[in-house]
């Protein structure tokens, strides 16, 4: 047996072991995150740069104190790292990181149940002067008083998926997300949405 | 879609670009926040083979050679009672890394979260009856104790062994109140949804 043979299935037989051991999600897994670290690293702050706005938008809208938004932040984009070795690109990384934003921010809210009775602070947020800041906010308020589910929808919209790509995201079809969207943006008219 | 929607779009991405330091900081950020949570992970795997390799073993060996066969029993009870509890908090951990948000889409996501909670809860409200082996053991020992030894050592032990026994309990009933009323929160979710 050749050396490279013998280090191939010493490596193999050790990420099994640990895998067994240690519960890392497969053997194959852990071999390429611990080998690719550099690639994925790379990969990942190329996300976190195409994708930072979005998402702090979304952590804006689920969460409404400022350290918890962060905490959501981190949330994500910690599901989105250990994500990433699994992706194989057969959805778009846009709807993807969607999915994976979304499941963790409806989690969350799900886990702590306290973020629905709280007072929504987005007045302190106010800068003054700017007109299009003050209807921004007030939009984003408009947002964050819907229910869950229309507020999901919106915010994809917002974020200029289509109704075919928000049923990837959500599993809510596409004709009802239309429908569905139709009403909400009724109800969020820029006259309506003015402070 | 209607014209007039779009300028909602406009009004919603006009907010202020993320800083580049910024975006550095989060990267470090969540993978130090990752590194934390396997090296806690790891731990606790390790102190569940640990638990194997060692504890179990020792159990086994007390109870073939244990001086009655009412301490023999004792340990053999102590024994399985430990594989269970092993067994079933690796079976738990499971469970609750099968539930973490992964890329599946909203409703499959949390029709499966509230299906792993459900199995979760199912598993806490039987923890009295699957952690009873080692108390039963804990308290065979006791007995021993009372008819060869002390009868204070004996009641101390049968003591410690209940408040073990009815704080596991109680501890497994509010996590059981905790994850049901995540398990509802998500079935509202997955309503407000559809």
């Amino acid at each position: 047996m050749s050396v490279s043979a013998l280090k191939c299935s010493s490596d193999w037989l050790g990420s099994q072991i640990l895998a067994a051991l240690l519960e890392v999600d497969s053997a194959r897994d852990y071999l390429s995150v611990v080998k690719g670290e550099t690639d994925y690293t790379r990969q990942f702050t190329r996300l976190m740069e195409a994708y930072s706005r979005p998402m702090r938008r979304l952590c804006a809208i689920y969460a409404d104190r400022a350290a918890d938004r962060e905490d959501l932040f981190q949330d994500i984009f910690l599901a989105v790292w250990r994500a990433l070795p699994a992706f194989r690109g057969d959805a778009s990384v846009r709807t993807w990181l969607y999915r994976i934003a979304h499941n963790v921010a409806l989690t969350w809210r799900a886990r702590d149940r306290r973020q629905q009775f709280r007072e929504r602070p987005l007045e302190n947020e106010l800068d003054a002067g700017a007109e299009m800041e003050l209807r921004r906010l007030a939009l984003k308020r408009a947002v964050a008083t819907l229910p869950l589910g229309d507020r999901t929808l919106i915010l994809l919209w917002l974020e200029g998926l289509s109704a075919a790509e928000i049923e990837e995201v959500t599993g809510v079809r596409a004709a009802t997300v239309a429908v569905r969207l139709s009403r909400i943006r009724k109800a969020l008219q820029p006259n309506e949405v003015m402070p | 879609m209607s014209d007039d929607a779009f300028p909602l779009r406009d009004l919603w991405m006009s907010d202020t670009p993320v800083d580049e330091k910024e975006v550095t900081s989060a990267v470090g950020h969540v993978l130090e926040k990752d590194r934390a949570a396997r090296t806690r992970d790891r731990q606790v795997r390790l102190f569940g083979v640990l638990a194997v390799a060692l504890l179990i073993p020792l159990l086994v060996w007390c109870a073939a050679y244990g001086v009655t066969p009412l301490v023999r029993g004792a340990y053999a009870l102590m024994a399985v009672g430990c594989a269970v509890l092993i067994a079933t908090e690796w079976v738990y951990l499971e469970w609750s890394r099968q539930a973490l948000p992964g890329p599946a889409d909203a409703r499959s996501q949390l029709q499966k979260t509230a299906f792993m909670l459900a199995r979760q809860i199912r598993l806490l409200k039987t923890a009295p009856l699957w952690s009873s082996p080692v108390f039963i053991g804990v308290g065979l020992i006791a007995v021993w104790l009372y008819q060869e030894r002390t009868h204070t050592a004996a009641f101390a032990l049968c003591a410690v062994a209940l408040t073990a026994w009815i704080a596991a309990g109680l501890r497994a009933s509010s996590t059981c109140a905790k994850l049901n009323d995540q398990r509802l929160e998500m079935e509202g979710l997955l309503n407000e949804l559809q």
